[in-house]
């Protein structure tokens, strides 16, 4: 037994790659495993649809035409009027198909310079849209003198945590064996010239975008040519030159038919994808995050850690989902970002509860007692040597998780305090039965399929991932 | 066992502690404060009067004190034990009282009788539900399980699940818009309780000269349909997907092959057997099935025009109607917490094996 420690003592900084060999494998294995399932394989195909239409949505349905000559002249309105938050979606998803492709650098030094970078386009994002907004009428009290102490505690603690991992992420990157310098400086010159260049840019006040324009100009004879995207509207073109166009039923300028402003449900639905995406994806990242920091504390610990865990997991379970939703969202306001915080702070608890059940199981197991009478800090033992034994699970509740986020964000919205200018499937849905008792057929069927089938395709995948993992899995988790 | 609830009851009272705090400061943190957009009538009055009437509406019902106060005030209010009040709105001596859940900030009502009113509608709706649920999920289930890869268990496999994943709004909307519609087929009502002439009507259905009369309880149950098909389908879909998986897990242990061999009737094995020990994952979503049904119901209720608990509490939230919602949050949680003790003191009843020791 001692020989044993003494000659695995050495090799303590060579063990942690060759502990997590193994376990990425059996993801890797999880994840073939699933995507043999035909279940799995439509739900990935509907879910790429949905990126695909989230990332170009502005080419795929937009007013302003994409070239056209006036005047002699050719230009391109619709690179002219692309919104900060359009070219940030795009740079992402671009960034995002390079670090899948780059086959030559290990996957972590990849994951890891896209976190740089993606964590460097926050601040353009924050001081663009109007979160600014939010946190100023949330810093003062109804008169508007003084500044609410915890709120402006919040604000400087959220600052902080984002500096700190900013920290971390470059001094990780500088660090990274697996990335060669000149890699390291493309990064991070990419991240601080994203930083600088939106940082320097002025906060805008909105803009005055006519949309019928280029339809009366057109009519007019004034523009020579022009190409439009595949749906020539925007979401907010509510076809002023059209009055009669208020909700009308599907034809063929109108595929979707009209929203009851006016405006082409189409293209409405397609940037309605944005959200859908987003909210599943962030808010459920946010629930993994708390979900797996308090679970694992509790399995890790158990306890009176364990028995504190508890009361907070059954706070949580204990009110419905929903009314917390209602109260939070009525508290803070309907903001995209907010929404999406609101909802990955209501659902951490069924990570939570996977998680501990799994580190419960893994505390005394071998190798955890060797982690710790190697004397490995306890970050090294949990998130290193546990977490990915017991990451499986988790994908699974993810997977529910992001499909029960979407369908919070549509009913929050249907509701009528969700989202109120972005377009939202829930927002849409909410307009199909009028004050008159008219039903407006298109705007329940068309926006309430796309909740059904992202939903469905997320259950889909949720299901396959289990039976991939283990059919038992179920009972590992009381809930 | 005993022991073990004992101990359980007693935590229940941190926990709901917990709750009613969590959701009190998120309210009290929130632009505007608590009763902001209840109190707010300052319409068409002149600043002096509007603010005068806010500080009297403020001295009422206590929102000029700081909001730790406000949150023991409540406690102390919901107390069966502890301080009177007295008339200037200051502590009197510790007495028994009766507790009160306080008065509506925006209906100028007591609470108690808001609560009067809406629970037994939200309480119907969910009672006439979840035996519906159970019954359909755990025959269909057993039946899936029984016929394993034929073609009701392939159907039902991926139909529930598509099932499960149809938003009830969705599902309400359509049915409401193609059911209840002149444009399309009217056959049901498109929302309340009752119909307008439901107070003249006798109570049970029959036959007079004027031809049938269908009476009060078919009214009501005729305005129900579409709100408990709603709030059914997901549930019976996902219990009939658990009932499957955790009686086909029991039919292949092995003491189903030794019951087998001594010559036990199918029958026999499945229903006295392998039923009872799938109970236990049956048992296990009890717990969570009443607060999804609570909040499913805020959705339906909303849709159909239903004066339950789910209408109230969106109203109250947005109001910030400080008593409503912390009285609600205070039910809700209790009745989440007592589905959770329930759920496990049933884990005890059905399998000897569970113990709280």
């Amino acid at each position: 037994m001692s020989e044993a420690i003494t000659t695995t003592m050495p090799q303590t900084d060579a063990a942690a790659p060759a502990a997590r060999r193994p376990s990425r494998s059996f993801i890797r294995m999880v994840l073939s495993n699933t995507m043999i399932r035909w279940g799995a394989r439509l739900g990935v195909a509907w879910i790429a649809v949905m990126v695909f239409s989230a990332v170009f949505a502005p080419f795929l349905a937009n007013s302003h035409p994409l070239l056209m000559k006036q005047d002699g002249v050719i230009s391109s309105p619709l690179l002219k009027h692309l919104t900060i938050n359009d070219v940030l979606i795009l740079i992402a998803a671009g960034l995002a198909i390079l670090t899948l492709t780059m086959r030559r650098i290990a996957f972590s030094a990849r994951v890891l310079a896209y976190a740089c970078v993606l964590l460097a386009l926050i601040p353009a994002a924050w001081w663009h849209e109007s979160l600014v907004h939010f946190f100023t009428r949330l810093s003062f009290s109804e008169h508007g003198e003084q500044v609410r102490p915890l709120v402006a505690w919040g604000v400087s603690g959220l600052l902080t945590a984002y500096i700190v991992v900013m920290g971390v992420l470059i001094y990780k990157l500088v660090r990274s064996p697996s990335l060669t310098l000149p890699w390291k400086i493309v990064t991070l010159a990419l991240a601080a010239g994203l930083m600088v260049l939106f940082l320097v840019k002025p906060h805008q006040p909105p803009r005055l975008v006519e949309y019928d324009r280029y339809r009366v100009m057109a009519k007019a004879g004034s523009i020579e040519w022009k190409i439009h995207t595949p749906i020539p509207f925007s979401p907010s073109d509510r076809l002023r030159d059209q009055p009669q166009m208020q909700s009308q039923p599907p034809d063929a300028t109108h595929w979707m038919g009209t929203t009851n402003l006016g405006a082409d449900l189409a293209a409405n639905m397609i940037y309605a994808s944005r959200i859908a995406l987003s909210i599943g994806f962030i808010s459920t990242g946010i629930a993994l995050i708390i979900g797996i920091i308090i679970g694992g504390m509790m399995g890790y610990y158990s306890g009176w850690v364990d028995l504190l865990g508890m009361r907070l997991v059954e706070i949580f379970s204990a009110i419905p989902t929903l009314i917390l939703l209602l109260a939070f969202v009525a508290a803070f306001g309907a903001n995209l970002y907010i929404i999406m915080v609101i909802i990955g702070l209501t659902g951490w608890v069924g990570d939570a509860v996977f998680v501990r059940a799994e580190f419960l199981r893994l505390r005394n197991q071998d190798f955890v007692q060797a982690a710790r009478a190697l004397g490995l800090p306890l970050r090294s033992i949990l998130f290193r040597h546990m977490l990915p034994n017991g990451v499986a699970p988790l994908l699974v509740s993810a997977s529910f998780g992001v499909a029960g986020a979407i369908q919070s964000e549509s009913v929050l919205s249907f509701l009528g305090i969700g989202l109120k200018d972005e377009a939202s499937w829930g927002r849409l849905l909410n307009d199909a039965l009028g004050s008159s008792g008219t039903f407006y057929w298109w705007l329940a069927f068309y926006p309430g399929f796309a909740i059904f089938i992202t939903v469905l395709a997320y259950n889909l995948i949720g299901e396959a991932l289990r039976d991939a993992i283990d059919p038992h899995l179920q009972k590992a988790a009381h809930l | 066992m005993l022991n073990y609830i004992i101990r359980r009851l007693l935590l229940m009272f941190p926990t709901l502690l917990g709750i009613t705090a969590l959701v009190f400061f998120c309210m009290a943190l929130a632009p505007g404060g608590i009763g902001g957009p209840a109190l707010d009538q300052s319409g068409d009055m002149d600043t002096e009067r509007a603010t005068q009437v806010r500080a009297y509406y403020e001295k009422r019902y206590g929102i000029d004190k700081p909001v730790i106060v406000q949150y023991g005030r409540w406690l102390n209010q919901i107390s069966p034990i502890g301080f009177t009040i007295k008339e200037d709105g200051s502590l009197g001596r510790l007495a028994i009282k009766a507790p009160s859940l306080g008065e509506s900030m925006s209906r100028h009502r007591p609470v108690a009788d808001l609560i009067r009113e809406t629970l037994p509608i939200t309480l119907l709706l969910n009672l006439i539900t979840i035996p519906i649920i159970y019954s359909i999920g755990i025959i269909s289930g057993i039946y899936a399980a029984r016929h394993r890869g034929k073609l009701y268990d392939v159907g039902t496999g991926t139909a529930f699940l598509a099932l499960w994943s149809i938003p009830s709004m969705w599902a309400g909307v359509m049915l409401i818009g193609l059911l209840a519609n002149r444009q399309y087929i009217k056959i049901f009502p498109t929302g309340g309780l009752q119909g307008i002439f439901a107070s003249e009507m006798p109570f049970l259905p029959r036959w007079t000269e004027a031809g049938f009369v269908h009476g009060y309880l078919l009214d009501v149950l005729w305005h129900l349909v579409l709100p408990i098909v709603c709030l059914s389908y997901g549930g019976f879909a996902f219990l009939s997907k658990l009932t499957r998986a955790s009686i086909l897990e029991n039919l292949n242990a092995d003491y189903v092959r030794t019951a087998r061999a001594k010559g036990v009737t199918n029958n026999v094995i499945l229903f006295r057997h392998v039923f009872r020990n799938s109970l236990l994952a049956l048992i296990t979503v009890v717990a969570s099935i009443l607060p999804a049904m609570l909040a499913g119901s805020v959705v339906i209720e909303t849709i159909f025009n239903l004066p339950g608990m789910g209408q109230l509490a969106v109203h109250a939230v947005q109001y910030r109607d400080r008593e409503v919602v912390l009285a609600m949050t205070l039910i809700s949680g209790l009745l989440g917490l007592t589905s959770q003790i329930v759920r496990d003191i049933w884990y005890a009843v059905a399998d000897p094996r569970v113990s709280y020791e």
